[in-house]
């Protein structure tokens, strides 16, 4: 076959030689737009600055080149390449085998490379007009500089395209868990364009810095990037959250596993910063702090990718140990050199006028808001590394795992309900007590109706009933401002920061919720089912219809068939992958809106016996989880679009400064 | 309106909030079903074998057997909760998944109550600041400078 012949082995000189134009490429771009910023710095025009988008699109092909190599070399089955040997398999159907490509570290750097050099093309892109803005040349740069270290990266220690065993004729494929649900085709990429979009403003950020513009400019510039980096990371998370109940059989979304708090880092301190930016653009204060929650949020999508994926932290999810540890620890260490010495050497433009009058106002929520996450950030960041630093200290191993993380995030959470009670009615400025009773009141009652309805069901436990009764309350805020707006303006009351935040708000508020119901009242229950015989639990009655056998090529799955409530029967799984000699079980879930009922099935099976161990969650509330998350993503979308009143030009980006003999700042 | 969302108005709230957040929190609670129990303890546990998933979290062989055990103490009833994870913990050390607030590792317990004390009280100095400096003024003739430049930006329309 001449044509197997001539693709099997091509993937991987044209891979390596892809990586390769990527390093010089992304090297080149970056030392263009450098010294066209030079060249706009000394006045001059810049004539460098033309071959900078040139340098990027040729950084976004061979990005492009590497996957699509990848991609060729695991559908083509090109056991050729170290990388198909082990991920790869004759026997992977189609979906599972294009995914696979993601399905292991270096894999996984190509898609962020990808990713990257995306997002880097768009900026380039957007601004082709604004080459001539050293503002606009330094963020290219900047942006280059991180893709040449991850080509360098998958280049050298990660080198997907390594040639593997001559010989090889099949390979096991992707770890079984990676090959039974859609959802591993959308949660890493998304994810990941959630980590690497936050390196535009990022790079926006380091820019200003260098040239000294640490106004609002580059903030207004970059505002959108933020938001859709922020929804990306968002979505990617929830996106998890599901895989993991579909798939795992524990019934849960979140194990605060090292992988999850290392996704979990960037979106807190993103979070506190699409807040706190607020302030800034409003009222031109609190630079030095929205500077360091931004370089924070990019050096900690670093730091999470060097835990998890160095093999420093043991994870279910990280891959096979490698030395790209040491390269990302550098890199994350010159990330945070850098970002300190410019702000210090920078430190007197960043001194902004101006106080905030009260801690009663829409800037007093924003800095709460800001103290709750990044305290969250810190004890996420302290659980994850703390076993590590015993470790290194003292020589022993301990375990910080779910339940200290429970034990902290409920309190912090319920903290973060009850600020959004509050601050979507506070105006600029300063609040007067009548005028919280007045705007809090409809919200109050709110919540009061929640707890109620949260009692009648029969819910107990402070911290949840607290939960249900703060997420009505805050759920009644959010829902005034979107009601008011629309009133107002019509359908546009639902787009603008202020509005499509509010959308956000009560996504936040229904996980919120439904996840102190889904951990506070899962009934469990594991019943042995006899074909014939129903069993009755907590309301439900469960009976096994009979099994049924599937087999093919590369796994034989076992079905329990399970009639619930008499109606239709649900096949939780044990699916037995041959090559990997491993078993794995898959749930079957009854969704409705109140609950879930979630069946696993036990092992060991014996079709023959009739009998069948299956384990029974009834949990409630699941599907507001993911309905939550879309109100999210919906919200952010809304968020991004221009609200109503547009900026004139000649507006304050600051709060009118009253005229007077005062003190003079400057 | 006014009087309805008064004082009074808003201290029936409180009370009725409080009466029935202390209703629901004293009623009964806790595992109902053996399996429930088995449940709670088995999120206390690390399986030995698993990288830090939990028993309840795990699918391995190890994590199997720990949690038969555990199924068979409760069922058998003699122990409370805690004995159990004592009983699995002396016979697979290091499989607490809380750690103990003593020594040193009970700084992974101090550390976040300090940053909290931190950031709020780092809130209360810059208030305090901000309000003892008080906002920043303009004097006559920066606000004649802003208004000049306002009228150059909206001349040209003018001169049409």
């Amino acid at each position: 076959m001449p044509a197997a012949v001539w693709a099997s082995g091509v993937a991987g000189p044209v891979g390596r030689g892809a990586l390769l134009v990527g390093v010089v490429a992304a090297a080149f771009g970056a030392i263009a737009a450098i010294t066209a910023a030079r060249e706009s710095a000394r006045g001059e025009i810049p004539r460098t600055a033309r071959l900078v988008p040139r340098f990027v699109g040729l950084s976004l092909l061979a990005a492009l080149g590497a996957i699509v190599a990848m991609e060729w070399a695991m559908i083509t089955r090109d056991f050729s390449l170290q990388y198909v040997q082990d991920h790869g398999s004759r026997s992977t159907p189609a979906l599972y085998n294009f995914t696979a490509v993601w399905s292991a570290l270096e894999g996984s750097i190509l898609l962020w490379i990808f990713a990257l050099a995306l997002s880097a093309g768009l900026v380039a892109w957007r601004y082709r007009r604004r080459l001539d803005d050293q503002l606009i040349t330094w963020a290219i740069a900047v942006i280059c500089i991180v893709m040449v270290f991850f080509f360098i990266l998958s280049f050298g220690p990660a080198n997907p395209f390594a040639a593997g065993a001559p010989g090889v004729t099949d390979g096991p494929g992707p770890n079984p868990l990676l090959q039974n649900h859609i959802l591993v085709l959308f949660h890493p990429p998304i994810l990941y364009l959630g980590y690497v979009g936050f390196t535009v403003p990022f790079a926006f950020a380091i820019a200003a810095l260098i040239t000294g513009r640490v106004g609002e400019g580059w903030l207004l510039e970059t505002r959108r990037w933020t938001l859709f980096a922020w929804g990306f990371l968002t979505v990617g998370i929830i996106l998890g959250g599901w895989w993991s109940y579909e798939v795992l059989g524990w019934s849960g979304v979140w194990a605060w596993d090292p992988v999850e708090n290392a996704s979990l880092l960037p979106w807190l301190t993103g979070t506190a910063y699409i807040h706190s930016v607020l302030v800034q653009e409003r009222r031109g204060m609190l630079r030095v702090w929205n500077l360091s929650l931004l370089l924070a949020t990019f050096s900690l999508t670093i730091l999470g990718t060097f835990l998890t994926r160095s093999g420093v932290l043991n994870s279910v999810h990280a891959f096979s140990e490698s030395d790209i540890g040491s390269y990302l620890l550098v890199f994350f260490g010159i990330i945070v050199l850098v970002s300190l010495v410019l702000i210090g050497w920078r430190g007197d433009a960043l001194r902004s006028p101006g106080a905030i009058d009260s801690p009663v106002s829409r800037e007093g929520a924003f800095l709460a808001n800001n103290v709750l996450f990044s305290v969250f950030a810190f004890i996420v960041l302290l659980g994850t590394v703390f076993p590590l630093v015993i470790e290194a200290l003292q020589d022993r191993q301990i375990s910080v795992a779910e339940p200290f993380f429970d034990r902290l995030s409920i309190p912090i959470g319920i903290a973060i309900l009850a600020l959004m009670c509050i601050a979507p009615v506070l105006p600029w400025r300063k609040a007067s007590t009548e005028l919280l009773r007045d705007r809090l009141f409809w919200p109050a009652w709110c919540g009061i109706g929640a707890l109620v309805a949260g009692i009648v069901s029969g819910a107990d436990g402070l911290a949840p009933l607290l939960a249900f009764a703060l997420g009505g309350f805050s759920g009644g805020a959010a829902l005034r401002q979107v009601v008011l707006a629309t009133r107002r303006q019509g359908w546009r009351g639902l787009v603008g920061r202020a509005n499509g935040g509010m959308i956000v708000h009560i996504g936040v508020i229904l996980i919120a919720v439904a996840l102190s119901a889904s951990n506070a009242y899962t009934q469990s229950q594991e019943l042995r089912l006899s074909v014939g015989t129903p069993a009755t639990f907590a309301g439900h009655t469960f009976e096994l219809v009979g099994f049924r056998e599937e087999k093919d090529d590369r796994s034989t799955a076992v079905k329990a068939l399970v009639s619930v409530d008499g109606g239709q029967a649900y096949a939780p799984a044990i699916t037995k992958f041959l090559n990997m000699g491993m078993n794995v079980g898959t749930p079957s879930v009854k969704t409705t809106w109140r609950y879930d009922i979630y069946l696993t099935l036990e092992p060991p099976v014996k079709m023959d016996s009739g009998e069948a161990r299956i384990k029974v969650f009834v949990k409630p509330l699941i599907m507001w989880l993911w309905i939550g998350g879309g109100l999210m993503a919906v919200g952010t979308i809304l968020a991004a679009f221009p609200g109503r009143r547009r900026r004139r030009p000649t507006d304050p980006t600051s709060a009118p400064v009253p005229v007077g003999e005062g003190r003079v700042t400057t | 309106m006014k009087r309805l969302k008064g004082r009074l108005a808003w201290s029936m709230m409180g009370v009725l909030a409080a009466v029935l957040l202390a209703f629901g929190a004293t009623r009964s609670s806790g595992p109902s079903t053996q399996e429930e129990r088995i449940d709670a303890i088995s999120k206390r546990l690390a399986c030995p074998t698993c990288n830090g998933e939990s028993i309840y979290v795990s699918r391995a062989s190890a994590a199997e057997s720990i949690r038969n055990e555990i199924a068979r103490q409760v069922a058998a009833g003699q122990r409370v909760d805690d004995e159990i994870v004592a009983y699995i913990e002396s016979r697979f050390p290091g499989s607490l998944l809380l750690p103990p607030g003593e020594g040193v590792d009970s700084l992974v317990w101090i550390l976040p109550v300090v940053a909290l004390v931190c950031g709020f009280g780092g809130l209360v100095v810059v208030f305090r600041k901000w309000k003892r400096e008080g906002d920043v003024q303009a004097n006559a003739d920066d606000a004649g400078v802003v208004a000049a430049a306002l009228r150059d930006y909206e001349d040209p329309t003018e001169g049409l």
